[in-house]
């Protein structure tokens, strides 16, 4: 299977995986972002729900085991056609939720814009803060790569 | 009356959407997903070229919102479904034009 191979800086990224499992864990049975389906019936809306977060629980377990031993080992994680799309919802979904949960002190505005002043949020914000953009890059790298993933094996390291 | 023996009762799409109406699948604008994310996601999901995903992530980006798909209702859930999965912030809405408000 053809996959993308991204090597990335221990020392940097596993102290970030911390905060990814935590708010990974924390999202267990919820969703990331509350539910607006409108006029359907209360049945239907559980069914709906149950749904996405089973689709959601998956996603994140692909996210997860994206850091494995061979990260451990050498900082190299691998994205195949089997886990590039479940890793970029699940990136989503731990985005939405930290902003739901742990970046709600930073105006949306300024979220969306990327204009934070990292010297003015307190340490533990920060770390959220430093995951979020870490998530985000993951996402770029493989929206990048998303063409080349059915065509050839490729490399980078960030 | 009689009635022609021969009619088999084939469906008549225009009649479904004279007795329920056309739904517009609608996509808000939220602070957290990116905007290659979003071009990515109309592509996979409506198939749109990158013009037409652009087009309308742009729309979402500074309207707050955009028509993505117009159709029958159950179509339309099923399009908010799946951008949910994809943890777009999609509502549907009837098309008011169709449901002759």
């Amino acid at each position: 299977m053809k996959r993308i191979e991204v090597r990335l800086s221990l020392e940097v990224v596993a102290p970030l995986l911390d905060v990814v499992k935590e708010v990974s864990d924390a999202l267990q049975g919820k969703l990331a972002a509350p539910l607006d389906i409108g006029e359907v019936d209360a049945d239907m809306r559980e069914f709906w729900r149950d749904e996405l977060v089973a689709a959601q629980n998956g996603d994140i377990a692909k996210l997860l085991a994206l850091f494995d031993k061979e990260f451990f080992s050498n900082g190299v994680i691998v994205f195949d056609a089997d886990n590039a799309e479940p890793v970029m919802r699940a990136c989503s979904a731990v985005r939405l939720r930290m902003r739901e949960e742990n970046l709600k002190g930073i105006e949306d505005e300024t979220l969306e814009t990327g204009n934070v002043e990292i010297d003015q949020l307190t340490e533990q914000v920060r770390r959220y803060f430093m995951c979020y953009l870490f998530l985000a890059t993951l996402q770029e790298l493989i929206i990048q790569h998303l063409d080349t993933l059915g065509d050839e094996e490729d490399g980078e390291g960030i | 009356m009689a009635t022609n023996p021969h009619t088999s009762p084939v469906a008549h799409p225009e009649t479904e959407i004279e007795l329920h109406g056309l739904w517009r699948v609608v996509v808000l604008n939220d602070p957290v997903n990116l905007m290659s994310y979003v071009v990515m996601v109309f592509r996979k999901v409506f198939g749109f070229d990158d013009e037409t995903a652009r087009k309308h992530m742009m729309e979402v980006h500074e309207q707050g919102r955009s028509v993505v798909w117009t159709g029958l209702r159950e179509k339309a859930e099923a399009y908010m479904f799946t951008l949910h999965q994809w943890h777009l912030n999609a509502i549907i809405e009837p098309d008011e034009a169709s449901h002759g408000s």
